[in-house]
Parts: structure tokens; sequence; C-alpha cells
């Protein structure tokens, strides 16, 4: 195994975050460890394109920007767009770092729109709140 | 060490400890780019939102086989299923040495509970070894 990592994702992090899907019950022992390997592999993924576009653009810093063009282009990251959707677009202005921090504070709630899922299963539970109060 | 960082937090706000994948980031990151702070937390925001892609669909797929488990297999043909082919290869990998790992855990297990069993069987056994052999000597006897 090319195991090339010191650090490792908390396997059973992983596993009450998959529950948090109220569609997902049961889950086997390897499968948050499967998906751990795979979060892997996709953070090295997503990391690489990004900084080639921090290159592109002649720069040391990995900023929100080079990630949000990188999630555009890619195909596999189009599950990505509403993570990044509140990014300002990089100006083409070789002064780099322009409005990199405006729209993107401490404030993380602001980068957390319309995901279907998760909303769905937050306003269900609210639901269910309601219900049992009642 | 017990109160530290879990008292507050609301099930909704799980996410991935900053600090592990902090670390995780300095591993992966070429030497000479450094990862700016925000990015580092939207980082983490897309981790946790390929966890939710993954793990729906390896539901959705689990679900079509009527099973009730989400098994290894499901994870696998997820990734397969949402265009992550080539991460197939080594999940594979770590799904077989998975695999072989519980196996050697069960094995070692059962080897300790049947030594456990064993000695009430063999008393038993024993027991039983004594009353045919007293039946065929005195049997003999006659």
């Amino acid at each position: 195994m090319k195991k090339k990592y010191k650090t490792k994702f908390p396997v059973a992090r992983i596993k009450k975050i998959m529950q948090l899907d109220e569609d997902v019950g049961k889950v086997a022992q390897a499968t948050p460890v499967l998906i751990s390997k795979a979060l892997e592999l996709f953070m090295q993924s997503l990391i690489d394109q990004a900084c080639q576009e921090t290159r592109q653009r002649n720069a040391k810093r990995l900023s929100a920007a080079h990630l949000k063009k990188t999630i555009e282009t890619v195909e596999q990251f189009d599950f990505l767009k509403d993570v990044v959707a509140n990014i300002p677009d990089p100006m083409e202005s070789s002064t780099g770092g322009g409005g990199v921090g405006a729209g993107v504070d401490e404030d993380n709630e602001s980068n957390k729109p319309t995901r279907s899922r998760r909303s769905k299963s937050s306003s269900s539970k609210a639901i269910k709140d309601q219900e049992m109060e009642l | 060490m017990s109160d530290n960082e879990r008292s507050g937090a609301a099930d909704d706000d799980l996410s991935l400890p900053k600090a592990t994948v902090q670390k995780l980031i300095n591993e992966m990151m070429p030497n000479e780019i450094a990862c700016a702070k925000d990015t580092r937390d939207l980082l983490i925001d897309s981790c946790v939102e390929f966890i939710h892609l993954i793990a729906s669909e390896a539901n959705d797929i689990c679900e079509r086989e009527n099973k009730k488990t989400i098994a290894g297999e499901h994870v696998v043909a997820a990734l397969q299923a949402l265009g992550f082919d080539d991460y197939v290869e080594e999940v594979d990998d770590v799904y077989k040495e998975h695999k072989k790992q519980q196996k050697e855990r069960d094995r070692k297990s059962t080897r300790l509970e049947n030594t456990g069993i064993a000695e009430e069987e063999l008393l038993r056994q024993q027991e039983l070894l004594f009353a045919q052999s007293r039946q065929k000597f005195e049997a003999q006897q006659q």
C-alpha cells in the first residue's frame, strides 16, 4: 500500500457526517475507511489542480479564487459549485490578491447555500422536533 | 481532556477537525506554495461535500440491492458512478487489506473463544468417555 501521508482522516467522524443524511442507515465497518481513502485522493487531486491555477497566476498562495476556478473548470468537481458560489471571481489584473478577503471572512455560514440533501434533512428534522413538542 | 470541543457543537455543524485537515494540506501542498486560511476552510467544506456525495450515492446503490447496510462494494460502485474511476483501484486495495485484517481479527478471537468453550466441552466429552468405558468394562465382566 502506498501510504504516503502521516495524517489520516478520522474514521469515526466520517461515519457521523455520513449519518447526517437521514436516508443513510447502517454502515459497514469498512465503509468510512474506504471513504477516508477516497477523501485523501480527492483532496490531493483538488489541491494539485488548484495549485496549477496558482502557478499560472504567478501567485505564492493558494487562494479561494484559484480553488473556485478549478472547481468550475474540472467536471469531476461540479458538485462543489455551491461551496464556492460566494467567492468573487478572480480579477484579471496582475495585482493578484485584490478582492480575495472581501466576500470570504470568518463567517463560513455564507458559504453554505442550498445543499439539497442537507437542507432537506435539517428541515425535516426541525419538523420532527416540532411534532415531538406537541 | 473530557470537556474540550464536544460540549457546544450541534450535529449539523459537524465537520472535519481543522487541525487534522491542516496537517494533511501541509503534506499535500507543493513546497513553494502556501495555503491561505480561507482556502483551507473551503477545502474542509469540499471534503464534507464529497463525503455526502459518496454516501448518498452509495446509499442509493445499497437500497437498489435491497440491502440495509452500506458495504464497501457500494462505496466502490458509487465512486465509479460519480466519475471517480481513477480512485477505484487504490480504494479497492484498501478494501482488500481491510478484509484481510478483519479475518485475522476474527480468527484470533474465535481461537480464544474455542479454548474457553472447549474446556467445558472437553469435560463433558471426558465424562461421556468414562461412562462408555465403564459400560464396556461391566459388559466384559459378565
